[in-house]
């Protein structure tokens, strides 16, 4: 507030704006107690000036308006922690406030205090910071242009004075020469911060050879249209008169003695402090006729753009300021030769300007030293999508794309990975996180298929298509076209209706060249700068992501669930059977128990398995979970309608009669079960041959039975066996069986489903000592021989399922004390589903993350300890994870008396297949060598699918696997074509939504009992519990029934319904 | 004078003259539909495009608006530009399939078939007619309206304009003579010109003594038979 008592004439030189800034500066108080508020657009918006109305009360009912200072400023760029208050001299930065917090802040201000709870906490870590600079977000930053605006209050000139405004242009009023001016700026290598980079200083040279006798004008491109970017609107907020100082130097460099600031109309803000600051800078006679008494004349006005994105291309801006149709012309000529009224006319972005002063002020040298040797000094970016800390961001140039994601992004959201960064707005292009390393400037960025443009960031994840991000983009650019140029206006427009049609799952693959090549013809055949840049999106992401492309086209999916058309429900679509989700949920809600067991059942011949053991990728892609809320607990709604709907309800569809044909299975776990049991339904006699001596593969060996009573299980299995289902138990292949010999016994087809046993060594020394168990062996000799081979203090190393099963195997056996695993990352990326790791802390299991180990010790009676190294997160790999990295120093022994390795197993095929030779190819580590899409090995007639070709995965893939395989082998015993067009899941049958007064409703996702962990820890009884029937129907009417935006009511039974309604 | 060297020939031309004329002078030709001798240039249809600079700042610029230069090299058939103008043409055939000139033009750059979902429409928004009403007949009676798709050619709100004389220019500087008279509401038309001259202003061997509009409308028939439900009234009195 300081300042504005001073009654100053109109300044009328040099000497008395000297004069003024020293008065300033000297009547300033050190340290003095201010609280700072942004009032910029978006802190507006959260009501910071309720903030600022509660500072100005309180400080008067108190009678501290002259002990606090309160400074009201433009926008500091952390736009999400709206609104706040940062307090001087502490620099406590206080965040998302409300106004009844005020005066406890001003109170700790005076009494130099924190108020703990109030400061900005880092999401993810919680980590709270007192001092605003040591907050990653702004540390990590170079902030020239950004700093000020925390610095001044962009509607107080003498505020601004004595912040150090308009020393450059006392600076020049000294020494008024436009060559010495030029040259500085040439020297300081500036390029234009509107996106193309062309050098400003050469620009501005250009510009002042014009000959100028009608005049010139020099403007400053505000008109900032960009999806998500707003650094130009938030300089011209927070400190407009750096425009101002930067445009009156440019006007004496060029000799032009009129300027404009084109400024977009959204900008309302931005265009009242413009207002306020051209007022006050006129007022004091920094602006207008004979500045400062120097005879040189310079006035700026305020153009307002009435909302065309093209209005921001330059010839589009000179055609609107001149009052037409904000269309493009073509260059040549170019503006600086023929600009508005056709006088010369020098056009820089916002934040060239703004960079001018500095320049002018600091030299040269000091600016070209920031930033890369053809890029100099700091660059805007405004940081905006799927990351932790979106905001703006002022960063030297060449600095990494990796730095700004992660270190001052903070990194992904929650449970997500990143993909990719879009920079330069529309136009710009996809950069993937394989090329985050990529140095952000001009010239890397267009080599990379991006361009800097102004600066828009948009961070984008898993899950965001790319195919849907072109097409956003380029519908964008349609509508925004003007629609002067044929190639343009057309060329968009065909380019968004290709991507509409592979969105759709419409496209054929020839339709990505025609893409591709109409692209190419846009760019090099419009008339703008628009239209030129135009085809960016689709080229970068044609270029970085044509498996996206393709999987719409050819799988006619969309990985990220975003393009509605091709996902339908995305619980259905998730699910690796395709199981309808929504429909039996849907019957759920209705008490409709056994029409659910159906919906299930039909598709999934494993339900009380998966009832209990699924990994429920339906859940992740919940769309009640991915719009934030909790998704539908829907495994549990599963769980409750298997123990509560007798099997029999459902009876497949059967052949009558067998065919006569006979298939092989080799393997009996969920893959091979469910192949035997769809060949057998289709009248094919399926022998299925195992090694061990009860069905169920990994099942029966690997999973606990508190988490799958082997009751459950066996039941199942027993439904699913029928007459033409013949079990060869105990039968290895290699030793007892060969592929050649199951071909010589009449077996028309094979198909492979050895699964993935063989546990991966830790190859550390002293590995094979006893006490020392792969995970498998372990299992295995518990789950199927009842042998309990831990005892004492059990370490089990690893962070996947099979580990966590064995520790929570461990920690129920008699002689056992204590479990703990180890993992060498932190529990975050632990591959174990986060529900078993909870379960197993919960019983007691502890959790030693960041450990790798070096060796195991050992006694002659076994194994006594295992020596580890602590890991600290190193660097970022491509995915973004900081790897583990070993610390010199710091190995330490722990004491053990069993070791439990679980570092992964793979498939044990060696010496099965002779390298090839019989056809059947394995990959280096043992996996099975297969046609994805139809699950054919090398050899005709064998088949391959489930773990022994993914390595250890879900049980769900497995029965997709064994699904999907039985039509391959179906297919290709009657001679048709294995591999068919792929078609979308969309959800076909409608299901009435339940009536109000049917519901039972709740709000959160329900709670899935558990037996308390005292009952449960020493024994196998299954730890989960079903839902209660209210439960489940009050948890199933939450679904936000994706489906019934595909399906229609059935006309004739809605109308059969009517009438027979009609006659009751 | 300007020297210049257009598909490796060396010229020399007026300061001023653009590629266009340049490379027509030497008698490279160069397929065009935005322009016309006496109108100023416009680079709207972008069928004129020709490289020029060298490697490897080679790039595609409108001859039709582009001044030559001292010591420029143009090229005027490389494969790329030969491929943009494909492309061009693929996109025109696309949107006006009915129109005798672009399927000629098509035609003779082995344009065969067009990729895209098809359209009817009748102007491909040029700009011929706007810069002659306003440029040669100095009425400015007709410009463009709305942005991108939604760009047209007519009066404002559609309404018959005070300033139209019905001169018949607008129909007759048409490159793809796809201006329809809409002679029975004449409230709605651009032109109307039919209604009102005698005989028009279009040369009459070319047209018989009837222009394109009169009974029978060539380009309406063709309309019917493409089933586009937007159909313009035309020269039916009943």
């Amino acid at each position: 507030m300081s300042g504005e008592g001073f009654e100053m004439p109109k300044l009328s030189s040099l000497a008395s704006l000297q004069e003024l800034r020293k008065r300033m500066i000297a009547g300033r108080v050190a340290d003095k107690p201010t609280i700072v508020v942004c009032a910029g657009t978006a802190c507006q918006a959260s009501e910071s000036n309720r903030i600022i109305r509660s500072v100005k009360r309180y400080l008067l009912l108190k009678d501290l308006v002259e002990v606090v200072d309160l400074r009201v400023t433009g926008c500091h760029g952390f736009c999400e922690m709206g609104p706040f208050i940062l307090t001087e001299p502490q620099r406590a930065f206080y965040t998302k406030l409300h106004h009844y917090q005020v005066p406890r802040i001003i109170d700790a201000v005076l009494a130099d205090e924190y108020i703990e709870e109030l400061l900005y906490q880092e999401p993810g870590s919680g980590k709270r910071y007192y001092d605003y600079s040591e907050i990653p977000f702004f540390k990590e930053q170079q902030r020239t242009l950004l700093s000020k605006n925390q610095q001044v209050d962009p509607i107080r000139l003498f505020n601004n004075i004595s912040n150090g405004g308009y020393l450059a242009l006392e600076k020049v009023l000294a020494n008024p020469d436009p060559a010495w001016i030029i040259e500085e700026i040439k020297r300081s290598r500036l390029r234009g911060r509107g996106g193309a980079g062309f050098l400003t200083g050469q620009k501005w040279e250009l510009a002042r050879k014009q000959d100028g006798s009608s005049g010139k004008f020099v403007v400053c491109n505000a008109d900032e249209g960009d999806p998500g970017a707003y650094m130009d609107r938030s300089i011209l907020e927070g400190n407009p008169h750096s425009i101002i100082e930067g445009m009156i130097l440019g006007g004496i460099a060029i000799g032009a003695s009129e300027g404009f600031v084109f400024v977009r109309h959204e900008y309302p803000l931005a265009i009242k402090n413009t207002l306020i600051g051209l007022r006050l800078a006129r007022e004091y006679g920094l602006l207008g006729t004979n500045i400062l008494g120097s005879g040189i004349n310079f006035d700026i006005s305020i153009v307002k753009s009435a909302g065309a994105f093209v209005c921001g291309e330059e010839t589009a801006l000179i055609k609107t300021i001149e009052g037409f149709i904000g269309e493009p012309e073509q260059r040549p000529p170019y503006p600086i030769e023929k600009g508005i009224f056709g006088r010369p006319t020098c056009i820089n972005n916002v934040e060239t300007w703004a960079n001018v002063p500095i320049i002018i002020q600091d030299g040269a040298e000091k600016f070209s030293k920031i930033g890369t040797p053809t890029s100099t000094g700091t660059k805007v970016f405004s940081l905006v999508g799927k990351i932790r800390n979106t905001g703006l961001v002022e960063v030297p140039m060449g600095t990494s794309i990796k730095k700004i994601v992660y270190d001052i992004g903070g990194g992904p959201q929650d449970g997500c990975s990143i993909k990719a960064v879009q920079i330069g707005g529309p136009s710009g292009g996809c950069i993937p996180y394989w090329r985050f390393d990529l140095p952000i400037d001009f010239d890397s960025l267009t080599d990379a298929g991006a361009i800097m443009g102004s600066g828009g960031m948009i961070v984008m994840d898993e899950e965001t298509c790319m195919v849907d991000v072109a097409k956003y983009f380029m519908g964008f650019l349609k509508d925004e076209s003007c629609g002067k140029c044929f190639t343009c206006r057309k060329g968009t427009q065909r380019m968004y209706e290709i991507l509409d049609d592979i969105s759709r799952g419409e496209a054929t693959l020839d339709k990505l060249d025609l893409l591709k090549e109409l692209a190419l013809a846009v760019k090099d055949t419009t008339m703008c700068g628009l239209g030129q840049s135009a085809p960016n999106p689709v080229l970068s992401t044609l270029r970085y992501f044509l498996d996206e492309y393709r999987s719409h086209i050819v799988d006619k999916r969309c990985n990220a669930f975003v393009c509605k058309d091709l996902v339908g429900a995305p619980c259905q679509s998730a699910c690796p059977v395709g199981t309808e989700v929504w429909r039996y949920v849907a019957h759920i809600a209705k008490g409709e128990y056994e029409e659910a067991y159906c919906a299930i059942r039909e598709s999934n011949p494993f339900p009380s398995v998966c009832a209990r053991v699924c990994d429920h990728e339906c859940e992740q892609r919940c769309r009640l979970g991915t719009t934030g809320q909790d998704p539908l607990a829907i495994r549990a709604l599963k769980r409750f309608v298997t123990d509560n709907v007798d099997p029999g309800v459902f009876q497949p569809k059967k052949a009558k009669v067998p065919n006569g044909k006979k298939v092989a299975v080799v393997g009996a776990g969920p893959a091979g079960l469910t192949a035997a049991h769809c060949l057998s339904l289709e009248g094919y006699a399926v022998t299925v041959f195992d090694a061990n001596s009860e069905p169920g593969g990994m099942l029966t060996l690997g999973i606990p039975s508190f988490r799958l009573p082997r009751d459950v299980l066996r039941k199942e299995i027993a439904a699913l066996l029928d007459e033409n289902i013949t079990l060869k138990m105990n039968t290895v292949l290699g030793r007892d069986i060969s592929i050649d010999q199951l071909f010589d016994n009449g077996f028309h087809a094979v198909f492979l489903a050895l699964g993935s046993l063989k546990s991966r060594r830790l190859n550390v020394d002293g590995e094979d000592t006893e006490g020392v168990y792969s995970s498998m062996d372990f299992l295995r000799q518990f789950n199927t021989n009842g042998r309990s081979l831990a005892k004492g203090h059990v370490g089990v190393i690893g962070g996947g399922n099979s580990a966590v099963d064995a520790a929570r195997i461990a920690l129920r056996q008699k002689d056992v004390e204590k479990v703990t695993i180890l993992y060498r990352r932190t529990r975050q990326e632990m591959p174990a589903f986060a529900e078993e790791i909870d379960a197993a802390v919960a019983e007691g299991v502890t959790l030693e993350t960041l450990l790798s180990p070096v060796q195991v010790h050992s006694n002659t009676v076994g194994v006594t300890g295992v020596e580890s190294i602590r890991n600290e997160l190193g660097d970022r790999d491509d995915s973004g994870r900081r790897r583990p990295v070993p610390v010199p120093g710091t190995e330490h022994t722990i004491k053990l008396d069993t070791l439990i390795v679980a570092v992964g197993e793979k498939p044990d095929t060696s010496n099965l297949f002779g390298n090839g030779a019989s056809g059947v190819e394995t990959a280096e580590w043992g996996a099975l060598k297969i046609d994805t899409h139809t699950l054919a090995t090398g050899r005709p007639g064998v088949f391959a699918g489930g773990d022994v070709v993914t390595g250890p995965n879900t049980v769900v893939d497995a029965i997709a696997a064994g699904k999907k395989v039985a039509v391959m082998i179906d297919r290709y015993l009657r001679g048709e074509v294995l591999r068919q067009p792929a078609r979308s899941s969309r959800p076909t049958v409608f299901v009435e939504p339940a009536a109000r007064d049917q519901l039972v409703s709740s709000n959160s996702r329900t709670k899935v009992p558990h037996v308390a962990v005292s009952d449960r820890t020493r024994s196998f009884v299954e730890v989960e519990k079903a839902l209660s029937a209210e439960a489940a129907r009050a948890e199933a009417a939450n679904c936000l029934r994706c489906d019934l935006e595909f399906t229609k009511p059935d006309s004739k039974a809605a109308l059969l319904k009517h009438s027979s309604g009609g006659q009751a | 004078m300007i020297t210049l060297s257009i598909n490796g020939l060396p010229l020399t031309v007026e300061k001023g003259t653009t590629l266009l004329e340049a490379a027509q002078f030497l008698g490279f030709p160069i397929p065009t539909l935005c322009h016309m001798e006496g109108l100023t240039p416009y680079g709207a249809c972008r069928l004129c495009v020709v490289e020029i600079g060298a490697k490897p700042a080679l790039k595609l610029v409108t001859s039709c608006t582009y001044p030559a230069e001292e010591g420029l090299k143009v090229r005027t058939a490389t494969t790329r530009v030969v491929r943009a103008r494909k492309m061009v043409l693929e996109l025109l055939l696309a949107s006006c399939p009915q129109s005798k000139t672009i399927q000629d033009l098509a035609s003779s750059h082995q344009v065969r078939q067009q990729r895209f979902r098809q359209e009817y429409e009748d102007c491909i928004l040029c700009g011929r007619c706007v810069r002659m009403c306003e440029e040669q007949m100095m009425a400015k009676a007709i410009g463009f309206r709305g942005r991108g798709g939604s760009r047209s050619i007519g009066t404002p709100f559609d309404i018959a304009s005070e300033t139209c004389r019905r001169c018949g220019g607008c129909i007759y500087v048409c490159p793809v003579c796809e201006l329809r008279c809409t002679y029975n509401e004449p409230e709605k038309a651009i032109c109307g010109g039919c209604a009102n001259l005698s005989p028009p202003c279009i040369d009459q061997g070319q047209f018989d003594d009837m222009m394109c509009y009169m009974d029978p409308c060539v380009a309406c028939e063709i309309k019917e038979k493409t089933n586009v439900k937007e159909l313009i009234p035309c020269n039916s009195p009943e």
